[in-house]
């Protein structure tokens, strides 16, 4: 055996939880992936572009901040995953210097200036999507329809959140959304139609009930939306992988769902005139971003707060937020701002966590 | 598995015999050809080296007195020729006299048959007196000698046996309870005797029915009879403020402090007194991923830790790193010549997929160091404070109760060296208030 064997000593403690940064990250990542196979697949190449737009122009901010402060970290997946979300909250028609630029702005500006990665103190891609909302708001409004429900990829048409608040403005009444925007000429896909008489044989004929048509399409991903929100099932499904693989706590996406969800049930129906208890909770869940911003933005660790306590309130103010943003904004990025809303407040929220009143003092 | 009784916030449950290995049976590890024994082996002060190079000292001699406070006495661990006396680099910092001693001649000891020597009848302070002259101190950090622990003046109302391993890898308490019961639990009445603690109490491993319920039924004949507890091994449980924790409602409101001991160092008591044997041999756990023979081994004091890696099959691939104790609460060494010491109760070598060292990074607010705090405390911020030189904030905000366990760092994703940094500036603000 080697006798003069020289060992790199380091303090305690010596062995180490398998997650690290990087892994979280790149975990992420990771659960994204079945979600923007299905946007690239509904909305062609354009939206791989702009996806990449998003990815590179990330990476380029990061870099460009590096280079000014002597250090590499493009490796570490923060700038990656920056990216990737801001160009899944990207429409799939935008001109992609749009995701380009707001991506640069979200790690070079919101994130480096501050120094770089866990010193922010916004989430930098919902930052980067409030830039591109604030400039180009015409743009970020270039809403196309998904190769499923029109056959070839590129056409033009409006979300279904877009369509209830226009046929609600032109006079249209009815408690239920799905309604109104068939009403206003939406159309469902053929798939939608067969698992909807599927489901109603199946399952809720033999209690009485019956699923009306259109929901399947939303909950699936065959609906107009940006890249990355239009498949909720995907999206929660990668969100079980990043709960049993503890990459996050499920604290604040339950806060935010349970919240929003109430709130949506109580007083969702308002908005369309049908009075309390009549909201489409099903409808307010699956029509805009609210799934993508719940699990994998409202959770960015650098921005939430880090004991339950403070989870709990900070996902309670993110679901309420995103309803008022939702049934009486004008705008469909509501979780989006409403997550950013609660960052501003975040040392408000990391007092509430403390667990003791000597930790609350110390905060 | 039924609820058993363990600390209240934070934690870790991790499989605290991992890579430990099934052992059947404790060997005698190969005497060295060597020892290196050092002349402070535990926080304190070294003791007066009594011998010259060149002497012959037999086996169990004493070679180094102790005088002074937070000295231990240390005695020859092998007979042989006094080869060297030198100054060595100790592994936790700072440097501190050794004397080699070559192997030579015959034992006095190990061999013979033992003489038992009746202790019932000796008073506290006899008991006190035996315990420091056979050098006896305690077998794991902070490894006080003992004498210093019990001081006359002292008064204990509780007297606790902590069967549970400190840490993952080590199996030397519950290897040495499980085959010498007896001699642990007298050697626990001499404590009591030594004490004169009105309560006293076993912890132990709940996760080992078997032995606990074999302790259970030993103790039974002991009076004041002990009560036993059944703890869950999450660690930090060994540790003195947790196992209080989880012993809170059982303990009757006394005055006084309260003792926790070890099987090994109970173990120790009982040959000091019963045997007139001084501290020259120790279990310890050889483990680590890359370590090929994980194993408990009997060894002297002062013997290579190479010598004991040697002994279980050498390194399977390239070890990261090496340590002395557990792997949260050890300290990392430089090479295979540093010695056995009285508180070396593990020797790990772990490999890369262990240590998962990895890159620095920032903190990213993830809060698992706080999750994980059995203080309750906010590591990452007071980590910040710290780095930050904002001692008093630091402090108001509980850096003093920070017990050094160093989950918060096993835990942090971005590698930080948490509990270093606090347990530096927690001394640190302990000292200046000292001064001030």
């Amino acid at each position: 055996m080697k006798k003069d064997l020289r060992m790199r000593i380091g303090h305690a403690p010596h062995i180490h939880a398998l997650q690290s940064t990087a892994s979280l990250m790149w975990g992420t990542i990771a659960a994204l992936v079945p979600a923007l196979v299905w946007g690239l697949y509904s909305f062609g190449l354009r939206a791989a572009m702009t996806t990449l737009a998003a990815i590179l122009g990330a990476l380029a901010g990061e870099a460009l901040v590096g280079l000014v402060r002597r250090r590499f970290t493009l490796v570490d997946g923060s700038a990656f995953l920056s990216g990737l979300l801001l160009g899944l909250a990207m429409p799939p028609g935008v001109p992609l210097y749009v995701p380009a630029v707001a991506a640069f702005f979200a790690t070079a500006f919101v994130k480096g200036a501050f120094g770089g990665l866990g010193a922010n103190w916004m989430n930098p891609a919902l930052a980067g999507l409030a830039f591109a909302l604030l400039n180009w708001p015409q743009a970020m409004g270039q809403w196309v329809m998904p190769r499923q429900l029109t056959g070839i990829a590129g056409i033009s048409g409006a979300t279904p959140l877009g369509l209830v608040r226009e046929s609600l403005a032109a006079g249209h009444a009815g408690s239920d959304p799905v309604g109104l925007i068939s009403q206003a000429g939406y159309l469902f896909s053929p798939f939608d139609r067969s698992v909807t008489d599927f489901l109603n044989r199946v399952l809720f004929e033999p209690f009485g009930a019956s699923l009306p048509s259109g929901y399947v399409d939303l909950l699936v991903g065959n609906r107009p939306g940006t890249i990355g929100e239009i498949s909720g099932i995907l999206l929660l499904a990668g969100s079980v992988y990043l709960l049993a693989r503890k990459l996050i706590r499920w604290e604040i996406p339950a806060a935010i769902f349970a919240s929003y969800a109430l709130l949506s049930w109580v007083f969702g129906g308002l908005a369309q005139g049908a009075g309390f208890f009549a909201g489409d909770v099903l409808f307010n869940l699956f029509s805009g971003s609210f799934i993508i911003v719940a699990f994998y933005m409202a959770t960015d660790p650098v921005t939430s707060p880090s004991r339950r306590g403070g989870m709990l309130v900070y996902g309670m103010v993110i679901g309420s937020l995103s309803f008022l943003f939702r049934c009486f904004g004008s705008r469909a990025e509501g979780s989006a701002f409403a997550v950013i809303l609660a960052d501003c407040a975040l040392p408000l929220f990391e007092k509430i966590g403390a667990q003791s009143r000597r930790a609350a003092k110390a905060v | 598995m039924k609820f058993s009784r363990s600390f209240k916030f934070g934690g870790l449950s991790v499989d605290l015999r991992r890579n430990g290995g099934d052992h059947d049976a404790v060997q005698n590890a190969y005497l060295p050809a060597t020892a290196t024994v050092l002349l402070k082996q535990h926080e304190g002060a070294a003791a007066h080296c009594l011998v010259r190079r060149g002497e012959l000292v037999r086996e169990g001699a004493l070679i180094g007195r102790a005088d002074g406070p937070g000295q231990a006495a240390i005695h020859a661990p092998l007979p042989g020729v006094v080869y060297d006396i030198r100054r060595v680099r100790l592994p936790s910092g700072g440097d501190c006299e050794a004397v080699v001693i070559a192997l030579e001649g015959s034992f006095d000891r190990l061999g013979k048959r033992e003489e038992r020597y009746l202790w019932k009848s000796m008073s506290r302070i006899d008991i006190l007196q035996t315990l420091r002259d056979r050098g006896i101190a305690e077998t794991e950090q902070p490894a006080r000698p003992l004498f210093e622990v019990l001081r006359p003046e002292k008064r204990f109302s509780t007297l606790v046996l902590n069967a549970l391993e400190s840490e993952p890898y080590l199996q030397s308490e519950t290897m040495l309870l499980a085959g010498r019961i007896g001699e642990v639990l007298e050697g626990f009445a001499i404590l009591r005797t030594a004490t004169q603690a009105t309560q006293c109490f076993l912890a132990l491993d709940a996760t080992l029915p078997e032995l606990a319920a074999r302790v259970e039924e030993a103790a039974a004949r002991l009076t004041p009879t002990p009560a036993s507890i059944r703890l869950e091994p999450r660690y930090p449980q060994d540790m003195p403020e947790r196992l209080s924790e989880a012993l809170a409602d059982k303990r009757r409101d006394a005055e006084g402090e309260t003792l926790f001991v070890r099987p090994t160092t109970a173990f120790a008591v009982y040959e000091a007194v019963v045997l007139a044997k001084p501290f020259l041999e120790r279990y310890v756990t050889i483990a680590g991923g890359a370590v090929k023979r994980p194993a408990v081994l009997k060894v002297r004091i002062g013997t290579p830790i190479g010598d004991l890696i040697e002994e279980c099959g050498g390194f399977v691939g390239s070890p990261e790193r090496i340590v002395l104790g557990g792997p949260f609460r050890g300290v990392a060494v430089y090479d295979l010549d540093a010695p056995v010491t009285k508180q070396t109760s593990a020797v790990l070598a772990l490999s890369a997929e262990e240590t998962q060292a990895r890159r620095r990074m920032p903190c990213i607010r993830c809060g698992r160091c706080a999750e994980r705090c059995p203080e309750r405390l906010d590591p990452a911020h007071l980590y910040r404070l710290v780095s930050a030189g904002r001692f008093e904030a630091a402090r108001a905000a509980g850096l003093e109760s920070c017990s050094s366990c160093g989950l918060c760092g096993y835990v942090c994703p971005s590698r930080l060296t948490v509990s270093e940094a606090l347990a530096s500036a927690r001394d640190a603000t302990v000292k200046r208030g000292k001064s001030a």
